[in-house]
């Protein structure tokens, strides 16, 4: 199978942080302690397709193998436990529910984020349960390719 | 004091002791004589008592001259016979307790397992214990129902396509038909979160349909190959979608499959790195226990697999289509089991 096209590769946005370099060929990069919103948001409008998971976390493997399979190339935000998790799940449910409201914050309508977390084209997709159905329905390719991350 | 007149033994019970017990009394008033030459007649107990046809009084015993220390010789080692005797019968009756128990134990399994149409393994039964012991049974035996109606709906779909009944009750038994996989995913999902090595061993299924598992239940590629050719002829476009289902579906699979040699991976090592004491810690990947709480959510993706296969097929399928892949699908897991059932039977060499 050709090897997909990379969306972006992606700089830090931090200067001071690091990122430490997966197994795979994508990259996984540590959050900074500050400014963790500011980089979740530039992470999650940057690219076409971004997986938000626990580090060591097996479901996240699952996601990320099923979207490599299909020729994207996700990037991936590994979270470590504690104060990151909270941070970037905070981050993340600020910028769903800032999508989906307009701005207003009513408590009702907002999402609990959970990981592992895929968001495509800038927007909260689901979890590896979402991934699953709309892929076996045919659902997810579509979604893929208008988003850019797939180029085939 | 002794009467000096014929002292009676007490007249015979039941029971082989009697004349021992008669013996011992007999040995005490003899003793309590003191005197051997005493001239009151005794009564001395013949040794061949077992048939009991003989009443109690015996030979008349008068001659104080016949040695003492023979008389007692014979003595103890009836007592001591006795003694043995009441040993082996007490053994004999524990040994007896204890096959009665198993038996009803066996007895009991047994009905288990001719109801559920399963081939019980030996001695796989007794292994669990304690709370997810209870819960494993108590899923066995929702799963043994749950074949029960199985075979029922798939009787019942056989004859309403022979009769050729229409559409809308057809979707009926159909839309019956997934809902009761749906039903046994649900219950696996239960069982898995109480103790999910059993629902993952597979132990609850024959061993034929054992050789095709995958994360807890059948794969659903494999299930669309076994359907597809029963359900010919198709359109273009049904070929074209059930082609992209397989394709999809083996995608998910082995998503799955290489999450779970990562999970693997990760728990060999978090074992690797730890103490005997903590059972595994590894700063990187946290405990042990926790990769093992990760299986339930394996088993969970893999049912929910199942289960959006089944219904993607649905969605392609006419109602009539779809009635003749439930039965398929039914009568093939029939087949597997009863295969197991011929395995199970087969006649083995004479150890």
């Amino acid at each position: 199978m050709q090897q997909a096209i990379p969306y972006k590769s992606w700089q830090p946005f931090d200067p001071l942080s690091h990122s430490s370099v997966s197994t795979s060929s994508k990259r996984a990069v540590r959050g900074p302690s500050i400014n963790t919103t500011d980089v979740v948001s530039s992470m999650v409008s940057e690219n076409a397709v971004i997986v938000f998971a626990k580090r060591g976390c097996c479901m996240s493997h699952v996601v990320k193998r099923l979207l490599l399979g299909l020729g994207a190339n996700p990037c991936v935000y590994e979270v470590d436990e504690g104060d990151d998790e909270a941070r970037v799940l905070d981050a993340l449910e600020m910028i769903v529910n800032n999508n989906n409201s307009n701005g207003s914050h009513d408590d009702r309508d907002r999402q609990k984020v959970q990981f592992p977390a895929v968001f495509i084209g800038g927007k909260l997709f689901g979890g590896l349960d979402r991934i699953m159905a709309t892929h076996i329905t045919g659902e997810l390719i579509p979604v893929l390719k208008e988003a850019k991350a797939l180029w085939l | 004091m002794n009467s000096p007149s014929t002292q009676y033994v007490t007249p015979r019970r039941l029971g082989i002791y009697e004349p021992i017990h008669q013996m011992s009394t007999w040995v005490e008033n003899f003793k309590s004589n003191g005197n051997p030459n005493t001239s009151a007649p005794i009564i001395v107990e013949s040794e061949d008592t077992s048939h009991g046809s003989q009443g109690p009084f015996c030979k008349y015993e008068q001659e104080a001259s016949k040695p003492f220390d023979k008389i007692q010789r014979r003595l103890a080692q009836n007592r001591e016979a006795a003694r043995k005797s009441r040993l082996r019968k007490k053994a004999y009756v524990q040994q007896l307790e204890t096959s009665r128990l198993k038996l009803v134990q066996l007895e009991q399994e047994l009905d288990r397992a001719r109801q559920q149409g399963l081939y019980v393994g030996s001695g796989v039964e007794g292994v669990h214990m304690g709370f997810s012991g209870t819960v494993n049974s108590a899923f066995e035996m929702e799963y043994g129902h749950w074949l029960e109606e199985q075979s029922r709906q798939i009787c019942e779909l056989r004859n309403a396509l022979q009769a050729h009944i229409g559409d809308v009750e057809l979707r009926i038994l159909v839309d019956a038909g997934m809902s009761h996989y749906f039903e046994l995913f649900r219950m696996k999902t239960t069982a898995a979160k109480a103790d999910v090595f059993y629902v993952m061993s597979g132990m609850w299924k024959t061993p034929a349909e054992r050789f095709f598992f995958w994360i807890g239940g059948f794969r659903p590629s494999e299930l669309l190959k076994v359907l597809v050719p029963q359900l010919e002829p198709l359109t273009e476009q049904q070929l074209i979608d059930v082609c992209n289902l397989r394709q999809s579906c083996q995608q998910a699979e082995d998503a799955l499959s290489q999450g779970m040699d990562k999970l693997q991976q990760t728990l060999a090592e978090t074992v690797a790195a730890g103490q005997l004491a903590e059972v595994g810690y590894n700063p990187r990947t946290g405990t042990a226990m926790d990769k093992l709480e990760a299986l339930v959510s394996f088993v969970s993706q893999a049912d929910h697999l199942r289960q959006e296969t089944l219904q993607q097929m649905s969605r392609i399928l006419t109602t009539r289509q779809a009635a003749r892949g439930l039965l398929a699908l039914g009568e093939y897991f029939l087949r597997l089991r009863a295969l197991s059932s011929l395995w199970a039977n087969r006649p083995r060499e004479p150890t």
